[in-house]
């Protein structure tokens, strides 16, 4: 989980007077008129709550429609969820948080958390969600041995203490910790967010407490299941959304029930965001994704049956789409990435053999790999130049970035390289010129990666003849995701080839969890982060001076006082990381191509496709999204920067 | 007779006993399991992974426990009919299969169908018309569909499919028909779509059908019942069909055993490339991702029918063709 610490400052987040619904004009959603006529709905000011969150889009739109896009796996119903971006407080692209859900939430020193929630708000099947949603899940859920055998997310853990939890009253509910948890907050408007809440009138029919012993027997036989506390994990999945009984307080609710091949989104009747017109959002009715394999994803958007994609596009799909562009009626954008590298090689520091461990473990080793490596010749040949070539650090638009991170050690220098190659030693060589190991052994470097894209092969066919001239012989071996885990935690793996650090806009008071050994996940130092992450009971302690000296970094950042002590923190952590090339990056900024619809408005023209920050299309309010109706050849108007 | 299928049956009990075992075994050999796999995949998206959850599923699919132990749950679930529940789809593993049968057994019928008609006449003109233009055209052109790789064909024709005739890339219908009951419109999307992997499939399949009854039916044209039946003057035609044909007509039956399972399975890589919603690439995803019960129990579920395939065809043959004694083979 990625942590952000934005708020400290923060007293109270409200949103601003004008952006209540007073004084607006509602109008009936026309999907919803034949319902409300019949009886069948409450008419949409009694659906919506008193108070609606307004959202200003950039072009107003018209309700109605259904929007087309392909996934690969039932799993990824979950991406409507991130897409939809709805949370009890959220970010906005400049990383503030404002509350979403949530009326207004108050925060006193960063321990106390009121929220206030929006009278009349309601479940997607119009019960209302009120404080006793809080309670059912802080005291029925999260504190039930039985549901939660860990105990509370640890988030909502300060020191290991759980916080004391009031409700106020029925619209009103108030978390309080001891010591201040600047983690709460940003937890709940992640991508994939915390939920503190549960819709009560539905899930207590399939809790002990309340549910009737019999009836519960047997629903439990009827979902096939062990016991009841299985079958309220199974149902009550808001993240991965999977239950189309569940209400829920998103844009779209999902109508399918799994197993399919095709899940139907519908909008949601009681959703709480209205536009300046009197719409209630979103404008889109429903949402069609259609499953086929992510192999095949990029033909079948370019043979246009996809409205709005970019999940399983890759870079070097982009010509391709591109040449559909004029029979298919669509664009294709090109937003931005914002991961520090496209990709990088990871020389494994705690790699089992012991010779290798000691040339991984030399910095003058590490930065001759760099060296031989022509970043010019990759961009130009895989990338059409379009990347940034350089380290894996901060990306310019961070305010932490400094120019000297990213061409430390990145020019194509293969003479000095040799010149260091042959200071550590390796002047000896084979007959065919590569270098030896001191014990005799050729200087062949396997680059192990999760073979999940022919990018990384073609990336590595170019470094292996620029090495191959300082005298390394590279193999790349294209392996499978969990069994190049497995071997990279177990130090079998001597140097890796992966995706860079994944968040490259961050600034000083994101905390620094990338460019400091914190999790087995990271692939230069898995076992220094496994030995953390288990407190000392498996893995290896850190014994390099320079990690030791980013881990006391680390900890001063947690405990710096402001936001100009934090950057130098930063800084200097960035420089230690720059210094030692613990990961060669290769490029940076790939472009990521969008394809969007003539008929879908209100998508930006530029971007930024990013799970955190970002939730993909989440921070540019896809609920504002809306489609040509049918009949009219009005197209959309690419907009500007949103 | 009664005696000879009574053994077969009880032998048919440590047959799937020891297929169980192999199973389990082979599933379980890569290092982690489904939790670490479904950790990994959650990582390397950077999603937070709920360790909530993690331990919640660890102890729901029995993971802490030894091996021996897992085994035995799932061997013992199968005995009662109960296939037992899919990590990756968070469903009941028969749910997950029952939804994907229907699909593969039209593909993989239609595809049988298509094999048999193309290859039965060649063969039989191959065989009469031995070494002829005709001959070496026809063999030439199941040779082709056999070396031809099958992904290719498919990508092929996936391409022109939707350019020329402007059908959906992949799956077996317009996205349209995926959640509406059987319908006329969605029986002809689906035939519109069939085709492709029937092709693609089916070409494979033919060359080896064709070359099985063309050694077959030269055999049987050479001995001398059949030159007798000609020379007391039966039209060549009748005695070609009368004698010969049937004879050599055992490939075909004894093919049953195979195709039994295979018509459940389907073909797994052309399936993945034209992203069909078949079992095949079900089978593979539930292998990737180390899903025990959902890979385990459908495997079990081919050999069982593989098992059961054989024999009915071992009786078929022995009904189709007299000559065929049973009890020997089992006696020794």
């Amino acid at each position: 989980m990625r942590r952000l610490l934005p708020l400290l400052a923060v007293i109270c987040l409200s949103a601003l007077p004008a952006a209540h619904g007073q004084g607006i004009e509602l109008k009936e959603t026309p999907a919803f008129e034949d319902d409300v006529k019949a009886g069948a709905l409450s008419p949409v000011a009694a659906r919506l709550p008193a108070d609606p969150l307004l959202v200003r889009p950039a072009e107003p739109g018209t309700p109605g429609g259904s929007l087309h896009m392909l996934m690969s796996s039932a799993k990824d119903t979950r991406m409507m969820v991130v897409y939809g971006y709805t949370r009890l407080v959220v970010f906005t692209p400049d990383y503030r948080l404002e509350p979403d859900i949530a009326k207004s939430v108050d925060v006193e020193s960063g321990r106390i958390f009121t929220f206030h929630l929006r009278p009349g708000h309601k479940w997607s099947d119009g019960h209302p969600f009120t404080a006793e949603d809080f309670r059912y899940w802080f005291e029925d859920v999260a504190s039930n041995k039985k549901l939660y055998t860990a105990g509370l997310p640890e988030q909502m853990l300060v020191d290991g203490k759980p916080p004391a939890f009031e409700v106020i009253d029925p619209e009103t509910v108030r978390y309080s910790w001891v010591k201040p948890n600047p983690l709460f907050l940003p937890a709940l408007a992640g991508p994939d967010p915390l939920y503190i809440y549960a819709p009560t009138h539905y899930m207590r029919q399939f809790n002990a407490k309340y549910a009737d012993e019999k009836t519960l027997d047997d629903l439990v036989k009827q979902y096939r299941v062990r016991n009841w506390s299985a079958l309220h994990t199974k149902l009550f999945h808001p993240y991965h959304t999977d239950n189309p009984d569940l209400p829920v307080l998103d844009p779209w609710v999902l109508k399918t029930r799994p197993p399919a091949d095709r899940f139907v989104f519908e909008r949601n009747p009681y959703f709480h965001r209205v536009d300046p017109d009197g719409h209630q959002l979103p404008y889109i009715d429903k949402v069609d994704l259609v499953i086929a394999d992510s192999k095949i994803i990029p033909a079948k958007t370019g043979a246009g049956e996809s409205d709005l994609q970019a999940r399983y596009l890759r870079f070097d799909n982009y010509t391709f789409l591109k040449d559909a562009e004029d029979h298919n009626d669509y664009t294709v954008r090109l937003w931005r990435t914002a991961p520090g590298a496209q990709l990088a090689l990871y020389p494994n520091l705690n790699v089992e053999d012991p010779a290798w461990r000691q040339l991984n473990r030399d910095v003058r080793f590490r930065r001759a790999l760099s060296l031989a490596v022509d970043r010019h010749e990759i961009n130009q040949a895989i990338y059409y130049g379009l990347a940034i070539e350089g380290q894996n650090t901060v990306l310019p638009e961070s305010p932490l970035y400094d120019p000297a991170y990213r061409s430390a050690w990145a020019a194509y220098d293969p003479k000095q390289a040799s010149r260091l190659l042959d200071e550590i030693g390796l002047t000896k060589r084979d007959g065919s010129g590569i270098r030896l190991l001191p014990d005799g052994r050729p200087l062949e470097i396997v680059v192990e990666n999760a073979g999940e894209s022919t990018e990384q092969s073609d990336v590595l066919e170019l470094i292996r003849d620029t090495w191959a001239e300082v005298g390394i012989h590279l193999f790349s071996k294209p392996s499978q995701l969990d069994i190049w885990r497995r071997r990279v935690y177990s130090g079998a793996t001597m140097m890796s080839i992966d995706k860079g650090v994944e968040d490259g806009l961050v600034t000083a008071d994101m905390p620094p969890d990338d460019f400091v050994p914190t999790t087995q996940a990271q692939v230069q130092w898995p076992k220094w982060g496994q030995y953390l992450e288990t407190k000392g009971k498996s893995g290896e302690p850190v014994d390099m001076p320079d990690v030791q000296e980013l881990q006391k970094l680390y900890k001063a950042w947690f405990n710096a006082a402001d936001a100009v002590e934090r950057a130098q923190l930063w800084r200097r952590i960035l420089e230690i990381n720059a210094r030692n090339v613990f990961s060669i990056g290769l490029v940076a900024s790939v472009p990521q191509p969008i394809v969007v619809s003539n008929k879908l408005h209100n998508v930006p023209e530029e971007g930024i496709f990013n799970w955190m920050p970002g939730a993909f299309f989440g921070y540019y309010h896809m609920d504002t999204f809306w489609l040509t109706p049918e009949g009219s050849n009005q197209a959309a108007t690419a907009l500007p920067k949103g | 007779m009664f005696h000879y299928i009574m053994r077969r049956v009880l032998i048919m009990i440590p047959t799937l006993i020891v297929i169980s075992a192999v199973i389990f075994t082979i599933i379980k050999l890569p290092p982690g399991d489904y939790l670490s796999s479904y950790i990994d995949t959650l990582r390397q998206s950077h999603e937070a992974v709920d360790e909530q959850k993690i331990a919640f599923l660890r102890a729901q699919f029995h993971l802490d426990e030894p091996a021996w132990k897992q085994y035995l749950y799932w061997v013992s679930g199968l005995i009662r009919g109960d296939l037992g529940y899919s990590a990756l789809y968070d469903l009941p593993v028969s749910q997950v299969v029952g939804d994907k049968l229907l699909l593969t057994f039209i593909v993989s019928f239609s595809t049988i169908v298509f094999t048999w008609i193309v290859s039965f006449p060649i063969g039989v003109y191959s065989a009469t018309h031995q070494y002829s233009l005709g001959d070496y055209g026809l063999t030439l052109l199941g040779f082709l569909g056999l070396a031809t790789p099958n992904f290719l064909l498919a990508l092929v024709l996936l391409y022109f499919a939707n350019v020329k005739f402007g059908i959906s890339i992949g799956g077996l219908m317009e996205p349209q028909y995926l959640d509406k009951p059987w319908s006329l419109a969605k029986t002809v999307s689906v035939l519109k779509h069939l085709w492709i992997p029937v092709l693609v499939i089916g070409a494979a399949g033919t060359a080896g059908m064709i070359r099985r009854l063309r050694a077959n039916l030269l055999d049987e044209l050479q001995k001398q019942y059949f030159v007798t039946a000609r020379a007391k003057g039966l039209s060549p035609f009748r005695a070609l069909i009368k004698y010969p044909l049937r004879m050599s007509l055992n490939p075909f039956i004894a093919d049953i055993g195979a195709l039994l399972p295979h018509v459940i399975s389907g073909a797994a890589v052309v399936s993945v490339v034209l992203s069909l919603p078949t079992t095949g690439p079900m089978l593979l995803d539930a292998l990737r991702s180390q899903d025990m019960y959902l890979a385990g129990s459908f495997l079990m579920f081919m050999a069982a029918l593989t098992v059961v395939g054989v024999f009915l065809s071992d009786l078929a043959l022995a009904w189709l063709d007299p000559r065929i004694r049973l009890e020997g083979g089992v006696t020794r």
